[in-house]
């Protein structure tokens, strides 16, 4: 495994991890195999281990099916693994839980609520007081650039702003880890890298740690801390890389991505590792 | 039906694929099937191809319907056969709609009453009008037990149907954020099936007055139906289609209140561009 590449010759910065070396969250030999009715089991990722770090952003990286949104929804508590360990700040994964949100790639406003009332959700369900539940509302509504739209039903809202009331939604219900599946798969280039820009500086603002799934190798670089690239048949870790070229400082504008030395080695690197795993790409 | 474009008239045909109507025009044809119907009816008597004895004109028909209730108390009978389909239709959707919204929730809630529900669906209601009218005689329980049985465990499996088809990316949603089990229930599958509820429920409506008309027909002595039976047997066919007239208005009058049921419950579904 070839690490150097990555790493370049800049050395890592790692002020963004909490003081202790305690990560928030870890996966240890995870692997999860699948039943279908009258078949063999499907083995869709095996021996699947890395940490996040407090306040990090992490990406899951690599090609269509090697099982990036199975490693997410395991952390999420959705799915259970057949074996291994996942634990968020120490504790055993055993199930969904307000501390671990996360946002679909598909929209998930709900149709019979206001922008308001679907930003308040989470905290309704949690018991929120309703004067703190309306006051980090109008916050994150505000954040993401919704302020006008708060009474509005989500059928009148085009795919990103629904898209950010999802993320809304999720960060007004204050998780420790966000968790989010290709939240930008389905936009349009220019919203999508209006979107990027807004994470980025929301995660900041919020406090948020981040672990999130893309197969686009430009969002990857531009949004991760560190990025987990992922192999197939069966899903695995391949490489983990840490986009040294960024010197551990986060980007406010795609447009600076272009200029960094270093951006365009890193691509070419990952591209390469698709490559590898191409093959049978054709399903993508 | 012309629209102009500057000089030019753009073109626009009488059948046109994917070409939206004008109100005006839906109104002018909808309006002009009927007025067809009732002219052909009108001339069939007139001019003698029928016999008046088995098929009396349309205006007699409105006459006799008037004079019915006007004179011979029809009202009553209206309003036995409304609370008949009234009473079964709540005490139906009272057990159907918590059941089916659990069946389609829970699999083992539906692995549990599903096979009982689905066999009892290929059972015609009529099936059990003789042992029916055994066991409760000829009052009212016969002819709700009826109207019961025959929407009940349909209107149980569209609902169980409509609420596991609740996209699971919105409970998932929901149980990340930290909503329990009942929670979840009441503020995600409840809110977003219920729409679909509306829609089962007005469609089970209209099954439910065949059945009204066949127990009553059957075995009634109050209501539309016997109402009607009596007619026959004095050879008054007036009374008859003034009979069947009114079950299609009080059918289409509930179906009218049903949809504006939902246009007042559901106003997020609202259509753009539809008034
Ligand atoms: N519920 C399931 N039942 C059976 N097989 C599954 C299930 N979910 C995922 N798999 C299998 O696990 C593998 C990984 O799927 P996963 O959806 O995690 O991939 P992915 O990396 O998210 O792909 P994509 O980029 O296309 O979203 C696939 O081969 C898929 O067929
Ligand atoms: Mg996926």
């Amino acid at each position: 495994m070839n690490l150097s590449h990555a790493h370049g010759d800049v050395p890592t910065v790692t002020a963004r991890r909490a003081s202790t070396d305690e990560p928030k969250l870890r996966l240890e030999s995870v692997g999860k195999s699948f039943h279908v009715p009258r078949g063999p089991a499907i083995e869709a990722i095996a021996d699947v281990s890395f940490t996040t770090h407090e306040n990090e952003v992490c990406v899951l990286l690599g090609p269509s099916g090697c099982g990036k949104s199975t490693v997410l929804r395991m952390v999420a508590g959705l799915e259970q693994p057949t074996s291994g360990n996942l634990t968020l700040d120490g504790q055993p994964i055993l199930g969904p839980a307000q501390e671990r949100g996360m946002v679909f790639q598909a929209y998930t406003s709900f149709d019979w609520l206001t922008v308001q009332q679907n930003v308040e959700y989470g905290m309704r369900l949690n018991h929120v007081p309703r004067a703190e539940r309306r006051e980090r509302a109008s916050h994150f509504i505000e954040l993401v650039g919704l302020h006008r739209f708060a009474n509005t039903y989500p059928r009148h809202l085009s795919g990103g702003m629904k898209q950010r009331v999802a993320i809304a939604r999720t960060l007004a219900n204050q998780p420790s880890l966000l968790l989010m599946d290709e939240p930008f798969g389905a936009l349009d280039a220019q919203t999508r890298w209006q979107m990027q820009e807004l994470m980025l500086s929301i995660a900041e603002a919020a406090n948020t740690t981040v672990l999130m799934v893309t197969h686009d190798i430009e969002e990857a670089i531009f949004l991760a801390d560190r990025i987990e690239f992922m192999s197939r048949h069966p899903g695995t870790i391949r490489e983990e890389i840490v986009p040294a070229f960024k010197q551990g400082r986060r980007l406010r504008r795609k447009e600076e991505l272009i200029g960094l030395s270093g951006y365009d080695d890193l691509e070419r690197h990952i591209l390469q590792l698709m490559r590898e795993q191409g093959g049978d790409s054709a399903d993508h | 039906m012309t629209v102009r474009n500057g000089d030019h008239a753009f073109r626009q045909r009488w059948f046109e694929f994917l070409a939206p109507i004008s109100r005006k025009w839906r109104i002018i044809l909808g309006s002009s099937i009927w007025i067809l119907f009732f002219g052909l009816w009108e001339a069939a008597v007139i001019s003698g191809w029928v016999n008046t004895l088995l098929v009396p004109s349309p205006l007699q028909v409105i006459n006799t319907l008037y004079e019915l209730f006007a004179e011979q108390g029809f009202l009553m009978d209206v309003g036995i056969s409304v609370a008949r389909i009234l009473g079964s239709f709540t005490v139906a959707c009272a057990i159907a709609i918590p059941l089916g919204v659990l069946m389609g929730s829970f699999k083992t809630v539906e692995s549990f009453v599903n096979p009982f529900v689905s066999a009892w669906r290929y059972l015609p209601a009529p099936a059990f009008i003789p042992i029916l009218l055994m066991w409760f005689g000829t009052g009212e329980l016969p002819k709700l037990a009826l109207l019961f049985l025959g929407v009940i465990f349909f209107l149980i499996t569209l609902i169980m149907d409509h609420t596991s088809q609740v996209r699971s990316e919105l409970i998932e949603t929901a149980m990340t954020l930290g909503g329990k089990r009942w929670q979840i229930l009441w503020t995600v599958v409840v809110p977003a099936v219920l729409p679909n509820i509306v829609t089962s429920m007005r469609q089970m409506l209209a099954i439910a007055w065949t059945y009204l008309v066949i127990a009553e027909i059957i075995a009634s002595t109050s209501g539309i139906g016997a109402m009607m039976m009596r007619a026959r047997r004095f050879l008054n066919t007036d009374e008859i289609m003034a009979g069947i007239l009114i079950i299609g208005v009080l059918g289409l009058a509930f179906d009218v209140m049903f949809r504006w049921l939902q246009r007042v419950l559901f106003p997020y579904l609202e259509q753009e561009g539809h008034a």
